[in-house]
């Protein structure tokens, strides 16, 4: 009897799980309690999140190439060129009441909004970074390309210390 | 602990002598799969990304251990024991089973467990290898590869995840299959016993001597890949 029951228990609490699992699935985000934000605010959310994944391809694309013996530079110059346009966005799209304490899904801290000086001199470093990298590239080095291409990365690192929400703890 | 579930029934409902058909350790990794895996998917799915490392490396350490335990552990644990031909499957399927084969996997049940164990090998494998060193967290071993293999290996580790949720649900259903044709095979599974049957004496004492070889087999191959595969000389 016991032996039905604990199973019975057992398997219960398994499809439990699964359908726990399932409905944390569809509601997206209430582990966290995210707010499920207007059109509006999604739009924005969805438009900064795009241009940054952008700029993550285009520089992960353009380290693919410089570890190859004999890198593409146009290609590297393009990609370089692409973060260059993206990173001129950057500062247009965080409107006030968009960060992770407004209760959204994003790792936008309020730092953001409490330095904004800061914040566009880092958005800045980053045009300044990649301006460079496209001339460099240009020029066909690959060790002055890669050296370019690590400095422009210290933009990216430089701004995520300060203003993105930290995710490795 | 033979019946330790039991021990409030009447010892002549249950029989006196249960049979022990899985080992502790064996035990204890099953259900820390059942442990872990909901785990690593929340923690994946919130982010807390230097979690999802620790726990794929303890993970990592279990399936190790299972694996070796596949080759050193009691009769049911062994893999020689439970991986049959496909002549054997299809008996089986068929209906026909073999009264003295009837503890452990079912030849059926065998197939099902290599697959997962491999599945979960598979998911851990791409996983030490997974991340973007500029965006975010990484696996131990993702220095070990370039950036855009990297990159593919990532993509997969996230689908494959679908794979390993799909095979968990065919476990799933299989054991609630098997509970209403009225074979429990959770209990024995948590307990390590299942009521006697005629001519068969179940597994034997625990061998702890190679218990301890393959756990610290096992730990010491997580802490090797935890550290990043250094060399060993």
């Amino acid at each position: 009897m016991l032996r039905t029951l604990s199973t019975r228990f057992l398997i219960a609490a398994a499809l439990a799980g699964v359908l726990a699992a399932c409905s944390g699935e569809g509601g997206a985000d209430t582990a966290s309690d995210a707010a499920a934000p207007s059109a509006e605010v999604a739009a924005v959310l969805k438009a900064r999140e795009d241009n940054f994944e952008g700029i993550g391809d285009a520089f992960k694309a353009m380290r693919g190439e410089l570890e190859k013996d004999t890198p593409d530079f146009a290609l590297i110059a393009a990609k370089a060129s692409d973060i260059n346009t993206r990173a001129g966005k950057i500062e247009g799209h965080f409107p006030a009441g968009t960060s992770v304490d407004d209760g959204y899904k994003t790792e936008a801290l309020p730092s953001i909004w409490q330095k904004p000086d800061a914040f566009k001199a880092a958005a800045q470093k980053l045009v300044d970074e990649s301006g460079k990298l496209v001339t460099v590239a240009g020029e066909g080095d690959k060790a002055a390309t890669g050296a370019q291409a690590m400095a422009m990365g210290g933009a990216c690192k430089g701004c995520h210390d300060q203003f993105r929400l930290d995710d490795k703890k | 602990m033979n019946g330790s579930l039991g021990e409030g029934a009447t010892p002549t409902a249950m029989g006196p002598t249960d049979t022990r058909v899985w080992d502790p350790l064996l035990r204890i990794s099953h259900w820390s799969f059942a442990l872990l895996i909901p785990l690593m998917w929340w923690t994946a799915e919130n982010s807390k990304w230097a979690w999802h490392k620790r726990i794929g490396l303890v993970l990592l350490g279990v399936l190790v251990f299972r694996l070796l335990w596949g080759f050193l552990g009691p009769e049911t644990a062994r893999f020689s024991s439970f991986v049959k031909g496909p002549s054997e499957v299809i008996a089986y399927l068929r209906g026909k089973s073999a009264p003295a084969s009837e503890i452990g996997h079912s030849p059926i049940g065998g197939w099902s467990t290599a697959v997962l164990i491999g599945a979960m090998l598979a998911q851990v494998s791409m996983g030490v290898f997974a991340g973007d060193p500029f965006d975010g967290m990484t696996g131990p071993l993702n220095p070990l590869v370039g950036v855009l293999t990297a990159d593919t290996i990532t993509e997969l580790h996230e689908t494959f995840f679908w794979v390993i949720a799909g095979l968990i649900g065919l476990h799933l259903s299989a054991i609630i299959f098997y509970a209403v044709r009225g074979n429990d095979l959770v209990s024995p599974m948590v307990s390590g016993d299942r009521p006697p049957i005629e001519g068969v004496t179940g597994i034997g004492p625990m061998p702890w001597g190679r218990a301890l070889l393959a756990i610290g087999l096992a730990a010491g191959f997580a802490l090797w890949v935890a550290n990043g595969a250094p060399p060993l000389t």
